[in-house]
């Protein structure tokens, strides 16, 4: 009798090692990191906005990997080791490029910049404090000779985060006088729920007719005290 | 003892040899009915298009407690688990609808009912076929309306095993394609169904026309709005998009439809002399003279529970969830005052003071009647009993109004009258409002309706003839026909408005029309779409009354010796539970098509922006 038990007990703890063999797989380990750049330079976005999405091959049920971008323009996402294909969603403020994807081998951390054409690029832009007002300068550059301008908008926030969704201030840039290339300005009053806080932050953010994201400015701190 | 086994083998052995006779092999199954005992049944054929009716599709609608959360109408203020209605963007695969199950089903259907169906008189078969090229038809209308262009597929698929599957991958038509087939489909059809007329829950002829005005309206308004953005949403196989000069066609095909339906025996239910309490009567008490096409529920076969998940706070007959819908503010100012002026609400004066009212539902005095037939505010009663809302007392000290509120629904003041009343609202509170506004339209009023025991038999509309009117209205208007004034003030008229209110049209005078005529059923996410203005009404800014649904609490005035005292007073909120403003992306005018879809089929084109 007692053999029969201890043959229970041995299988029975067969089994439950072996349950363990396939419950814990590793955790993904490595980072692919980078971010999305024209001509070298990161591009501003939404936070939560645009997204890239990562492909594998070789598995039956595909479905992508989505990456999730910060507002400047980074990335990053824990992979196992593999082949990938990264491709750029056209949800963006960028030229649609699904044809052309980017393969990834990742056999060790990689910092990858993902080249992107926006139709519109925002630069030289400086912001400064006058009395209750900021005013913005930049330039707005042409990149898709076919595109369109939609809107100009200087944004002021009280957050780091600062956009077309998250914002206080939104002031519209009359887009018909714009001339690309060239210095252009926006002003913006602080508004009484601003005014008393030691500092915000304004970005200016541009929107191309086909696009259905803005590209923005880098954003900017500015000091109220 | 041997003998008798002997005499037993013998006997089993005689009774196998009646197993000759071929026929008991061949009995009709007691379990399995055959294709032709079906198609030559009409009874059998009837409980077949139950069930297609059944699976008729909607994103908001059949009371989908949770979808009608999910839009600027109303914020989810149920359990908390889902709160996510509540903090969520659109996603790309939001409404997605590809049911080639059904369709393939239909077209089953419809296959063999002529092939088999031969004991049928011919008016009997072509009434079925009828009622099944409208579902087919509806159901590729839904599809249509969410996707853009889809496959058209009319008849089985079916795989010859030849290792070849192109047969099988249709590529999608294009978006006019298959408006253009929907209306060919009811044009041919609406006379076969001449037959269900006066039915109001199988399809009619009337209702095979209100499907063509609704469709039409749809296709025309894409047509037109699509092509006025400043980037139209396209494809280059026009499988997304329609081209803009198709847009008067469609238009006037809409228009012809609305006119058939209004000529015919319909008429605005218009019986209580109460308007607000004729509104909510109008879908709560089954008129046949308004409602065109529902889906009707019984009480013991098929019920529902929208009025347990909705019935407001004090009136709940069950001990779990109530009261998950809470109207939003925008919503109630979208209802007009009767005298024709815009339905802001007048709760501050133009130096930012409250404005105080005697009564709670002072504020929304000579508001238009629908107000009252769709949500439950302040000071209103449901069931014939007064509702107990109150938010809390404003207290006036050193110069202003402390608003203050209960911890528990229903406490008293320290002055022994009511603190928040039992039926709140409460802000960041579970089964409570929490905008201030409770939900009446299609809530039950029937006793033991919100016990899950008994549940509610009011119907769903699927088209009724208010909705017509306001369709006719639209495409009359656009067609630049004078008409178009006469038909939204006949539905204002039935809302309580002085006959022949409104002198002048605009678009947008027709789109708030809509809104408040036909809140909760299923319309505004797909007008707002069609309009191609969706991503500016929920544009996802924060500070967007549209956008955020915001809430209007009460509070009763302690200010002893002032004449304000007891008065009401009315502020301005944003529930806590709401967390993120509506945002719509244009990648949302389109759903996502399933990956697994576009893996099966290389034909299928993506959508834009996915």
């Amino acid at each position: 009798m007692k053999t029969k038990f201890l043959t229970i007990i041995a299988a029975a703890s067969l089994f439950l090692a072996s349950c363990s063999k396939y419950d814990n797989f590793d955790a993904p380990e490595l980072t692919l990191s980078g971010k999305v750049v024209y001509q070298g330079k990161a591009l501003g976005v939404r936070n939560n906005g645009p997204q890239l999405e990562l492909w594998q091959d070789g598995y039956p049920l595909k479905s992508p990997i989505y990456v999730y971008m910060n507002q400047d323009g980074s990335f990053s996402s824990k992979l196992f080791a593999g082949q990938y294909k990264l491709t750029r969603r056209p949800d963006a403020p960028w030229l649609q490029q699904s044809t052309d994807t980017i393969r990834v081998n990742l056999t060790e951390n990689t910092t990858i910049d993902v080249p992107v054409t926006p139709y519109f690029t925002i630069t030289n832009e400086t912001f400064t404090k006058s009395g209750s007002n900021i005013n913005a300068s930049f330039v707005v550059n042409k990149v898709v000779q076919t595109a369109n301008l939609e809107l100009v908008r200087l944004y002021l926030g009280k957050s780091v985060l600062t956009d077309q969704v998250l914002r206080d201030v939104r002031v519209d840039g009359n887009v018909s006088s714009l001339v690309f290339g060239a210095q252009t300005s926006l002003s913006a009053d602080i508004p009484d729920n601003l005014k008393n806080l030691d500092f915000i932050y304004a970005r200016i953010g541009v929107k191309a007719t086909v696009a259905s994201e803005y590209v923005y400015s880098p954003v900017q701190k500015i000091a109220l005290k | 003892m041997k003998k008798f086994y002997l005499a037993f083998a013998m006997l089993i052995g005689l009774t196998m040899n009646s197993c000759k006779h071929d026929d008991w092999f061949y009995r009709d199954s007691k379990t399995t009915i055959t294709d032709e005992q079906l198609w030559n049944d009409p009874n059998l054929i009837v409980s077949l298009l139950a069930n297609y009716y059944n699976r008729l599709p909607s994103l908001h609608g059949v009371f989908n407690t949770g979808g009608m959360t999910e839009i600027d109408d109303a914020m989810w203020s149920g359990t908390r688990d889902q709160n996510g209605r509540n903090d969520f963007q659109y996603g790309n695969d939001y409404g997605r609808y590809w049911d080639y199950g059904l369709i393939r089903d239909l077209n089953l259907s419809l296959e063999n009912i002529n092939a088999l169906g031969g004991k049928l008189t011919p008016a009997q078969k072509s009434l079925f076929v009828a009622e099944m090229r409208f579902i087919r038809a509806f159901v590729y209308f839904e599809m249509v309306k969410r996707m853009g262009g889809v496959p058209l597929v009319t008849k089985q698929l079916i795989y010859d095993f030849s290792g070849d599957p192109t047969p099988l991958q249709v590529p999608r038509a294009k978006e006019s394609e298959v408006y253009d087939f929907i209306y060919k489909e009811l044009e041919e059809i609406k006379a076969d169904l001449a037959a269900n007329n006066g039915i109001a829950t199988r399809a009619n002829r009337y209702t095979a026309l209100s499907l063509e005005s609704r469709a039409m309206l749809y296709a025309a308004s894409i047509a037109k709005y699509n092509s006025l953005m400043a980037a139209p949403i396209s494809t280059s196989g026009g499988e997304v998009g329609i081209p803009a000069s198709m847009a008067t066609d469609y238009y006037n095909k809409s228009l012809t439809a609305s006119k058939e339906v209004i000529a015919g025996p319909y008429a605005l239910y218009n019986t209580n002399p109460d308007k607000g309490a004729n509104f909510y009567d109008m879908l709560n008490k089954k008129p046949v003279s308004e409602v065109i096409f529902a889906k009707d529920f019984a009480l013991g076969t098929k019920v529902h529970r929208f009025t347990y998940d909705n019935i407001i706070k004090s009136m709940t007959e069950d001990n779990e969830a109530s009261s998950a819908i809470s109207p939003s503010l925008s919503l109630v100012e979208s209802f007009d005052y009767l005298d024709g002026s815009r339905g802001t609400l007048k709760d501050k004066d133009a130096n930012g003071n409250y404005i105080t009212y005697t009564n709670p539902a002072d504020i929304f005095a000579n508001k238009d009647g629908r107000l009252f037939g769709t949500v439950i505010y302040p000071g209103t009663t449901f069931k014939n009993n007064p509702v107990r809302m109150q938010a809390g007392v404003a207290v006036y000290t050193n110069g202003s109004y402390q608003l203050t509120t209960s911890t528990v629904l229903g406490g008293n003041y320290t002055d022994g009258q009511v603190w928040t009343g039992f039926d709140g609202p409460k802000d960041d509170a579970v089964d409570v409002s929490n905008t201030g506004f409770y939900l009446r339209k299609m809530v039950s009023d029937a006793p033991a309706a919100s016990t899950r025991g008994t549940s509610a038999v009011n119907w769903w509309p699927w088209f009724r003839l208010g909705e017509i009117y306001l369709n006719a209205a639209e495409a009359a208007f656009e067609l630049g026909r004078p008409e178009a004034l006469g038909y939204v003030n006949t539905v204002r008229a039935r809302a309580g408005f002085p006959a022949n209110s409104l002198s002048a049209l605009t678009n947008n005078v027709i789109r708030n029309e809509r809104r408040v005529e036909l809140a909760f059923e299923d319309h505004r996410y797909f007008d707002l779409k069609r309009w191609r203005i969706a991503h500016l009404v929920w544009d996802g800014t924060e500070t967007d009354p549209n956008a955020v649904v915001m809430g209007l609490y009460s509070y009763r005035v302690v200010r002893p010796g002032h004449p304000d005292n007891g008065k009401y007073i009315y502020a301005r909120i944003r529930p806590t539970r709401f967390r993120r403003a509506r945002m719509f992306r244009m990648a949302n005018y389109y759903s996502s098509i399933a990956q697994d879809v576009l893996d099966n089929n290389p034909k299928i084109v993506r959508n834009p922006f996915h």
